[in-house]
């Protein structure tokens, strides 16, 4: 019997592989049974099309199971969903699990990689999964086993950087970034041929000299930051990557940084293809609080003053709501995501800030609002079509922001400064609902904590908004009006959003808590199950 | 007064413990010492063993009166240095005694114990690189199971990244008794399910809830167990168990020599191994 089952297994071992390919097509059409990019979509709505969990019936959730992902702390993953299949990251690991019940089905550890850092989740793309590698090596696996194909360095640690962000698998070709804008480095987005590694396209987020824009740095635009790390969004139609950069370096001192520090605290309209700008947007122009534009650009199409436009929603760290027309980057109007907001009075008619005097750090110290963390960050926001409207996690709050004029030392852990809130002052975090064409807000969800999450939410087509608080729960509101329906105590800080999928015929929610992943369905009682009958050959 | 003694005592040894260190202990964490990976340090540290070592700890290092040294576990925390003062000093209240070998010679010592756990990139065995190759697609039929980079069937573990992760002598091992790492995630199975269906394949994780078997086309089939009629396991690895025979001595050293080569990255020296 055993030698007759080694024969067959080996009879067939090089016969053709037959998998469920995930085509481009699949990523366009956006999450239905599955989810396949790190925000969900292409347009960053995090809306799936699941309608099985519904405002009536979401009071019965239950946890269908957990998987402890070994040596983690503070997990940045968000998984993707394929088939049945779940994939997510910790540090220089992926693992693939079986999304119906958690069981490992397979893992790939790069122990070779010379850093450590967080990782924010993978991309899949025909019969591959591709990630990064703190140490900024893209790495491309086979789904079906994890086997490795193939790894490419597109950046030097030696420069300042490591590597975070999931990757954005786009047609034939994986969008990466680089990480590592507090201490000094030059960002850059570039796109990989996805079947061989093959670099196609870079554009640096910091011009180089003589370059457009490098006339709004100072000395040090060499190591000016704006740092990448964080996955765009994408139109397939107008062929644009939407990316968002991080801060100017050194974050706090702005002194030998004099002008708007372009592109830093923008978001950058990019040719899909060739990686050429089309154009830009700085939310933050010589920014001095550290407040990275890492957040999704979202990707909306509604009437706006009248006509349909294809608009750009962005929730900013700097406390501001903005909407542009993402055709151009031509800006419509920006209102106040936050109340505690005091570093500008508003914006101009061509979306500058209106600066408050007196609000950059100093040596001893100044209150600023929004605080360090931002009026919001990178966790997901997510847009309902039925309702309209967008769902933004926001933190009321005020640091004292300090600064030093030290000599700029790039690569030795100096920002110029720092920030944080006096433990009397600390903030509140709240789920915000605006109308996205006014900046209305439409509700709110007060949250409880230590103002230290990193959860933001998804939407659903069954009119769930599910979210994670400050207290370390995984909440779900009505989307309508954010009246609770459920919440599950996941018994520890969160640090990524969650997403949905379907397994088995039945809608799940999951979510990476600090040291693991959940997964939750609707309650059924359990059917009793005879032990299987197991024969051992010999 | 007998407490103040034995504090005076305490003392001494705690100002001798640094100098003492100071002969074994790098400067720079980064740089190791000359013997480690080196071929002809391993070599001779194989000598020494063989005479010294092997009757306690075994000929090639695998135990007996004393601890296995290639199993990783018993030695990954084990720094150069650890290595060096434990060969050197013996391990008080056990039975192993100190060494009074030069200085050159326990560090010869260090090498071949630490080559045993080390990962075989670090000093890859002398061999017929492209005849082990050769054997892995031709003769052995290894590529039918393993991959290499993408090429090669589904079933087996992925080897492209195995000489940077097993010592020479796993790899040999694995080659020559297939069975004898309990091959977790790749046992042989074939599921009857209720509905009449039969998958075979291997079962990257069972419980008496749910199977994952990955079959050869590399369909990978998650079933509640709740769904299986009837499941045959083997009782050892898919893998063939006859390449001690099928092999000669030279191929089996060409095919290890080939082994111990890959890794998907170039291979770097760590400051420990890990």
């Amino acid at each position: 019997m055993m030698s007759r089952l080694i024969t067959l297994l080996l009879a067939g071992a090089f016969a053709g592989a037959a998998l469920a390919q995930v085509r481009y097509e699949d990523l366009l059409a956006g999450p239905g049974k599955d989810w396949l990019t790190y925000a969900g979509d292409y347009r960053g709505t995090g809306h799936s099309q699941l309608r099985q969990i519904t405002p009536a019936n979401a009071g019965s959730l239950a946890p269908r199971w957990v998987y402890h992902v070994p040596k983690s702390n503070g997990l940045r993953t968000r998984p993707i969903v394929h088939d049945g299949v779940m994939y997510v990251t910790n540090t220089n690991e992926v693992r693939a699990l079986d999304a119906s019940t958690g069981r490992l089905i397979w893992e790939f550890k790069d122990t070779r990689a010379k850093k450590e850092n967080v990782n924010r989740g993978a991309a899949i793309l025909g019969d591959r999964v591709f990630f990064v590698t703190a140490d900024i090596h893209l790495t491309a696996l086979d789904r079906r086993n994890g086997s490795v194909l193939w790894q490419k360095k597109y950046g030097r640690i030696e420069e300042g950087m490591f590597s975070s962000a999931a990757p954005l698998a786009v047609k034939d070709r994986v969008i990466v970034g680089v990480a590592g804008g507090d201490t000094g480095m030059r960002g850059y987005v570039a796109a990989l041929s996805a079947s061989t590694g093959e670099e196609l396209w870079r554009f640096y987020t910091v011009p180089a000299k003589g370059e457009p824009g490098s006339e709004t740095w100072g000395d040090y635009a060499e190591w000016g930051g704006a740092a990448t790390w964080l996955s765009g969004t994408y139109d397939p139609e107008l062929n644009l990557l939407y990316w968002t950069t991080g801060n100017p370096w050194p974050d706090f001192y702005g002194g030998d940084r004099k002008g708007d520090n372009l592109y830093s605290c923008s978001v950058i309209a990019l040719d899909a293809d060739t990686g050429k700008l089309k154009w830009h947007f700085q939310f933050t122009p010589h920014d001095t609080h550290d407040w990275d534009a890492q957040a999704w650009p979202v990707l909306v199409d509604l009437p706006y003053k009248g006509r349909p436009r294809k608009l750009l929603l962005h929730a900013n760290r700097n406390g501001f709501f903005y909407v542009l027309d993402r055709v151009d980057g031509e800006f419509l109007h920006a209102t106040k995501l936050v109340d505690k907001l005091d570093w500008a009075s508003g914006v101009d008619a061509k979306g500058r800030p209106i600066l408050a005097p007196g609000k950059d750090p100093t040596p001893e110290g100044n209150r600023v609002c929004p605080g360090v963390r931002g009026a919001t960050n990178w966790m997901s926001p997510s847009f309902n079509p039925a309702t309209g409207l967008l769902y933004v996690t926001a933190l009321e709050q005020c640091d004292i922001y300090t600064s030093s004029a030290k000599k700029p030392e790039p690569k030795k852990n100096f920002s110029g400064g720092g920030a944080g809130p006096k433990p009397v002052d600390l903030g509140q975090f709240f789920l915000r609902a605006f109308e996205p064409s006014t900046g209305k807000r439409v509700w709110e969800y007060p949250m409880t904590g230590p103002a230290e999450t990193w959860a933001g939410s998804i939407s659903t087509a069954g009119g769930v908004i599910f979210f994670g608080d400050d207290d370390g729960h995984l909440v779900a509101v009505d989307a309508r009006d954010g009246k609770h329906l459920w919440h599950f105590q996941m018994g520890e800080g969160l640090t990524a959003s969650p997403i949905t999928y379907e397994a088995a015929g039945k809608q799940h929610v999951a979510i990476a808590s600090a040291t693991a992943i959940f997964s939750f369905g609707l309650f059924e009682p359990m059917v009793p199950a005879p032990l299987p009958v197991v024969r051992k050959a010999p | 007064m007998r407490s103040l003694a034995i504090l005076g005592v305490g003392f001494a040894l705690a100002l001798a413990l640094p100098v003492a260190a100071q002969n074994v202990e790098p400067k720079d964490p980064k740089k190791r010492h000359p013997a480690i990976g080196n071929p002809e340090a391993i070599a001779a540290g194989k000598k020494i063993f063989s005479g010294s070592c092997a009757v306690c700890h075994g000929p090639e290092g695998q135990g007996g009166r004393g601890p296995n040294l290639r199993q990783q576990v018993m030695w990954h925390t084990l720094t150069d240095e650890d290595l060096f003062k434990t060969i050197h000093t013996g391990v008080p209240g056990a039975d192993m005694p100190g060494s009074n070998l030069p200085e050159e010679q326990v560090w010869q010592l260090a090498a071949f114990v630490r080559w045993l756990t080390s990962p075989a990139m670090e000093a890859p065995p002398p061999g017929d690189v492209a005849a082990g190759e050769a054997l892995f697609w031709g003769k052995g039929q290894c590529g039918n199971c393993h991959r290499v980079l993408g090429r090669g069937g589904m079933l087996g573990p992925d080897l492209s990244n195995t000489g940077a992760r097993r010592s020479v002598e796993q790899l040999r091992e694995a080659v020559l008794d297939p069975d004898a790492d309990g091959f977790p995630g790749y046992r042989g199975v074939k599921a009857v399910l209720k509905d009449g269906r039969a998958i075979q394949g291997v079962a990257r994780n069972r419980t008496n809830y749910s199977l994952q078997i990955l079959d050869s086309k590399g369909a990978l089939h998650l079933l509640p167990m709740s769904a299986v009629k009837e499941l045959t396991l083997s009782a050892h690895s898919p893998m063939p168990g006859d390449y001690k025979t099928r092999f000669s001595r030279q191929e089996l050293d060409d095919l290890v020599a080939y082994l111990s080569r890959r890794s998907v990255r170039p291979y770097e020296p760590s400051s420990e191994t890990k």
